[in-house]
């Protein structure tokens, strides 16, 4: 009877638990890999209502407490935290009596307690980086910024291998932590097609955001300088005195409030609405019902919302930051415009907003490479057959959990 | 009998006492026939290192070389800890029987080893954080108060120096007195003491373990 691999992901985040797009990613994949022949289980943090224990199509998730006590500050609580988690694993992989064959580690959230399983049950690793330190802060400023890219680096160099979502993050990891390129597999984030076949009201839906003859220009991400919301509000007055349209924004940041003065300085204030927070569901009817997706950002990993805008078939207008040259290809599958300049984000919204035609053909283009390239069930194949490779390589070495008397104990 | 002791110091890296009581307490132990082994801290001296005597050092660096507090230092640390020990416990066939963890810093590996291979530890406490930070309650002194708390629970033994040390582990705590021996450092039966506190902490009389050393 061929035994069927157990792997077991390691994430802070998972739904309901969602802070950043670690949760949608573990979420995503994970189930997409049980629909393979895996044995899918997450370990992750608590969350008011959701269970310690359920199973999610296919997929077993656990729920370990957080650290209750007062933190010092963020890091620390992240590494008492790990503790948590590392007791659960332990116990997990001792329950399926040791035949965890892979455990994958999300970002240096779990460093500790992956690493430490790895070891005490001498369980191959991988690590999945998101994205680093470095790029966050664009350099690193101040020793805790450093004791995280640190963290970071050595997740990285304790993986069998690493994966990272586009060629430029592999590229980033590559010189942060140095790790060799070979050992980086780019593998890029899905999106999930279903969350986009809701039956809904569209006049109805839309009338909330933007009247009726006003296009509906969209940005979803967190008000924060590298996601370039700033670079958006300068090009709207240039927008706006070719087309009459609405500046939907959804997402927080510290940047809120200083958007808003400036839009007030620039007389845009009733152009501009900013949503806050919105639920996933409502988020997905909004790329549906807009007219073009701007993604203005200055440093981007991946670009789920430029997929998100493509998977809604809504036209995408983007910078070539980071993993958005991989996915938008300017006059193909969407429309690339410089960085950081607002005369350039505003010609490329006028193109989309201008020339229906054109706006259609990018948008088939899209949504084609989207279900090629972009749909988990191909995504998890990808990652299974790191799994095989990692396992393979494993299965031929001598660092298994057997206890062999006349071995020497290594340094 | 094979015994793992962990400990943050371990000469020739002397920073306060606990480096020459864990060597001074080491070397006897060699002495009386068991197989020892000393998993510490060094970031530069790192490997094993065989003495001529029996005792085998093993010195692991902290993988992550920045931090903002002692705390932060231990936690990362404590995942290299735990990969010598394993590595140890896997290269004896699993035959380690007790490990010795010394102070706050050593409870967080002593835990996880126990859990993953049902090896029953001694905490051995030399202090704790509220006499280092007399009255201090920052979430930083928390921490480290919950990590000893934590100890005293999963530990087999807790061992001590003093009585007064188990009073105070006793009210700050709430340790059950019987859960903790202490045996003072000046006595003449000193390591004998101790050799008895490792006996009730796995559980089986020592003859055996006499026996398991010849072996």
């Amino acid at each position: 009877m061929v035994q069927r691999r157990n792997i077991l992901m390691l994430s802070w985040e998972f739904p309901p638990r969602i802070v950043g797009g670690i949760a949608a990613h573990v979420h995503d994949l994970s189930r997409a890999l049980a629909q393979t022949d895996l044995d899918v289980h997450v370990i992750t943090l608590e969350f008011p209502g959701a269970e310690d224990y359920e199973e999610i199509e296919g997929v077993h998730v656990l729920r370990v407490d957080s650290y209750k006590y007062p933190s010092p500050d963020f890091a620390s609580w992240t590494f008492m935290m790990n503790l948590n988690l590392q007791a659960k694993g332990i116990e997990l992989i001792r329950s399926l009596k040791s035949n965890v064959d892979v455990i994958h580690a999300h970002d240096w959230l779990v460093a500790m307690a992956a690493v430490g399983l790895k070891h005490l049950l001498r369980v191959p690793l991988l690590a999945t980086i998101h994205s680093t330190e470095y790029g966050r802060r664009n350099g690193l400023h101040t020793d805790y910024q450093t004791m995280i890219h640190q963290t970071e680096s050595w997740l990285s160099h304790e993986a069998w291998r690493v994966i990272c979502c586009s060629d430029y993050m592999a590229s980033q990891v590559s010189w942060a932590f140095g790790v060799p390129r070979q050992n980086i597999e780019a593998i890029p984030n899905g999106v999930d097609l279903d969350k986009f076949r809701a039956n809904f009201d569209r006049e109805n839906f839309r009338k909330k955001f933007a009247s009726p003859d006003e296009k509906l220009v969209l940005f979803v991400g967190r008000l924060v300088y590298e996601k370039g919301a700033g670079v958006l509000i300068e090009a709207i007055p240039k927008v706006l005195s070719n087309v009459d349209a609405k500046f939907v924004c959804v997402g927080e940041g510290y940047m809120k409030d200083v958007l808003i003065s400036r839009a007030h300085h620039l007389g845009i204030t009733h152009k501009i609405y900013f949503t806050g927070f919105l639920d996933d569901p409502t988020v997905k009817l909004l790329y549906r019902v807009a007219d073009v997706c701007v993604v203005p950002s200055l440093y981007e990993p991946f670009g789920i919302v430029a997929l998100e805008g493509m998977a809604a078939r809504t036209p995408v207008v983007t910078t070539n930051a980071g993993g958005l040259s991989e996915i938008v290809e300017h006059n193909k599958t969407g429309v690339r415009v410089y960085l950081n300049d607002p005369d350039s984000l505003a010609w490329g919204i006028l193109r989309v907003l201008s020339d229906k035609k054109y706006a259609e053909r990018l948008t088939q283009n899209a949504y084609k490479k989207v279900v090629e390239v972009y749909n988990w069930n191909r995504i998890a194949e990808r990652t299974k057959s790191v799994y095989e490779r990692i396992l393979h390589e494993y299965e031929k070495g001598s660092w298994k959990p057997v206890s062999t008397q006349s071995s020497k104990p290594t340094s | 009998m094979r015994v793992l002791i962990i400990a943050w110091e371990f000469p020739p890296k002397i920073v306060g006492e606990l480096a020459l009581y864990v060597s001074r307490v080491a070397a006897q132990l060699v002495r009386k026939n068991f197989d020892v082994y000393v998993v510490t801290h060094d970031d530069y001296r790192t490997g094993l290192d065989q003495r001529q005597d029996g005792l085998k050092v093993f010195r692991v660096a902290n993988p992550v070389k920045t931090h903002i507090s002692v705390l932060t230092w231990d936690l990362t640390l404590a995942a290299e800890f735990e990969r010598a020990s394993s590595d140890i416990i896997y290269s004896t066939a699993r035959t380690v029987s007790l490990i010795d963890a010394h102070e706050w810093l050593c409870v967080i590996p002593a835990i996880a080893l126990k859990k993953a291979f049902d090896i029953p530890f001694v905490y051995s406490v030399h202090s704790i954080e509220d006499q280092r930070s007399r009255g201090a309650t920052s979430p930083f002194n928390l921490a480290i108060t919950n990590l000893e708390r934590l100890g005293c629970e999963e530990a087999e033994r807790v061992l001590v120096k003093s009585t007064e040390m188990r009073d105070e582990l006793k009210i700050r705590y709430g340790v059950s007195p019987n859960k903790i021996d202490v045996v003072q450092p000046s006595s003449d039966t000193w390591i004998d003491d101790i050799l008895k506190v490792y006996e009730k902490a796995i559980r089986a009389p020592l003859q055996d373990f006499w026996r398991l050393a010849e072996a």
